[in-house]
């Protein structure tokens, strides 16, 4: 009997338990900024916005935000740029050199993220842009690119390449066919694939943190570096917003391609 | 539309440009940095330095440990859930608010998902005050600020990828395999330790491979948990360039763990290319 209860509700129970530890730490972090205390507790005692009202009037973490903002904005366009013609080729192409090609363009993904960060340290110090904005830029670029080509040449896969060719049979040239026919319809995966780069850059601290000062420094690192020395309830009314963010994009994400396609294979 | 050769020259020009510089040269550049002595010579010291040197070789061995445990963990919550999701659920809009549950997190900070963990494991944190009502342990355990809370934390930052990789692989899995074997005769749990189970193995080995990788690696969350009283291989590359300024010898360290990276994906491509064997020649025996 009991046997039966636990095979039929067992892995249920233990699922939607999973789900709780994937959720429930991010719950705290949201319950632990409202509080009115001056220490972080979990379950908070009170209520109040009074944290929040902080971090608004912190300057240095506004500063980062900006700089995060700037930096993940202007990383995601270049990487759109980049990444859009790569992916356009390599899913429409079969040429000698293709799945060298193709690892090239992925392998950020792969390899770890703090040696990148490292690499392009140590590469910016040889060149002389070490510690500055476009050091900054051009690592979170080339961990960007991977996502907007994986997602753009899965939304590519699924078009049905007749209708372009109709275009052309009708007069369009190449560049006509692809602004007015194919982007169109590949639209929502660039689109996913931008927001997963932009918070991919948005969240990142490995490449960041060797590229940053104290001028210059992106809001994850800011953080980073500020909880080694305080944790208080304005950490954790920080890190609510970032969780708010993560809501809004993963639901954007999921009305433009379906959360599902954006991921499967990510593992 | 096929992109003619020139076509394809032209877009693919600024793309490749930005990668041979950015990324391909900086790796050269370390590789090239690992090897010098203090001097300006070339010379294997370093490696030398860092495969003798007890500290080191500790400092490897806890990585080492961690990202083992922490893949056994995710495989042991994560296969469950990954099953769970793709062959119980049945309504489409929970199986989405499972999904979205599950990315989430990834699409959140290290940094925020490990402070997290700091409110959570302390002496008089939520998990302990758990413990002390459930009657597991009378008096606060030491959760925090040593190897266990980094586990726990690398656990529940990687655990997404874990159930990613199972549930795509379950996704795809032919259904009519498991129904054969019911029909059969065999029982839900043979049927699973028979047929679900071998046939998901590509998932278990990519999900535990990328996780195991990931964790090698990882910097953000075991410096915010170790409390400065574990010290793993990515803290180390951290410190030559932070604050030693040893950079010939911290790129020594980056290439190590770049070389773990590469010997790990070499291992997946080889089971990824022992798997793909084996389904060829099972389609071939029932041709």
């Amino acid at each position: 009997m009991l046997h039966k209860i636990i095979g039929r509700y067992g892995l249920g129970l233990f699922s939607w338990l999973v789900v709780l530890y994937l959720f429930f730490p991010l719950a705290v972090l949201i319950a632990a900024s409202f509080t009115a205390s001056d220490f972080l507790a979990f379950p908070p005692s009170s209520f109040s916005l009074r944290w929040y009202a902080r971090l608004a009037a912190n300057s240095q973490f506004i500063d980062a935000a900006w700089v995060s903002v700037k930096l993940a904005g202007l990383a995601t366009a270049i990487s759109l740029f980049l990444g859009v013609p790569t992916a356009l080729v390599l899913s429409r192409n079969r040429f000698p050199g293709r799945a060298v090609l193709s690892a090239l363009f992925i392998s950020p993904l792969l390899l770890p993220a703090i040696v990148i960060g490292v690499a392009i340290l140590q590469y910016a110090h040889l060149l002389g842009f070490a510690r500055t904005f476009l050091a900054l830029l051009v690592g979170h670029v080339v961990i960007m690119i991977p996502y907007v080509i994986r997602t753009t040449m899965a939304s590519l896969g699924g078009l049905p390449m007749n209708i372009e060719e109709a275009a052309q049979d009708l007069g369009a040239n190449r560049l006509e066919t692809f602004f007015l026919i194919t982007l169109p319809q590949i639209k929502p995966g660039v689109i996913a694939g931008g927001l997963f780069a932009f918070i991919m850059s948005w969240i990142n601290v490995e490449v960041s943190i060797f590229n940053s000062t104290a001028a210059l420094v992106p809001i994850p690192v800011k953080l980073f570096n500020y909880i080694q020395y305080n944790i208080d309830p304005l950490v954790a009314a920080l890190s609510a917003i970032t969780v708010y963010v993560a809501f809004g994009v993963v639901f954007a994400i999921d009305a433009l391609i379906g959360i599902d396609k954006a991921t499967n294979g990510q593992g | 539309m096929r992109i003619g050769f020139w076509g394809a020259i032209l877009l693919l020009a600024a793309p490749l440009a930005f990668m041979l510089a950015f990324f391909a040269a900086p790796f050269v550049a370390i590789a090239f940095n690992s090897l010098q002595d203090p001097d300006g010579g070339l010379s294997m010291s370093n490696y030398v330095r860092l495969v003798t040197d007890p500290y080191y070789l500790k400092a490897m061995g806890t990585t080492l440990s961690i990202a083992g445990w922490v893949t056994l963990i995710t495989l042991l919550l994560g296969y469950p859930l990954a099953y769970f999701m793709v062959f119980r659920v049945r309504k489409r809009w929970l199986k989405r608010i499972l999904y979205i549950l599950v990315v989430t997190p990834l699409f959140t900070s290290n940094v925020v998902r490990a402070f997290s963990w700091i409110i959570l494991l302390g002496r008089n944190g939520f998990v302990n005050d758990l413990l002390i009502w459930l009657h597991l342990t009378d008096k606060p355990l030491p959760l925090l600020f040593n190897k266990v809370s980094i586990i726990i934390g690398l656990a529940y930052i990687m655990l997404p990828f874990m159930i990613l990789s199972v549930a795509a692989i379950l996704q795809n899995l032919d259904h009519r395999l498991k129904d054969a074997a019911r029909d059969l005769g065999a029982g839900p749990w043979s049927t699973f330790f028979h047929v679900t189970l071998p046939l998901s193995l590509p998932g278990i080995v990519s999900g535990a491979l990328m996780v195991f990788t990931l964790c090698v690696s990882a910097y953000v969350t075991p410096s915010i948990l170790s409390g400065g009283r574990e010290v793993v291989m990515s803290m180390l590359v951290f410190q030559q360039y932070a604050t030693v300024l040893n950079f010939s010898f911290g790129a020594t360290l980056a290439v190590a763990l770049l070389i773990t990276a590469f010997l790990l994906l070499a291992v997946y491509h080889s089971a990824r290319f022992a798997f793909a064997k084996a389904r060829q020649m099972r389609g071939n025996h029932a041709a």
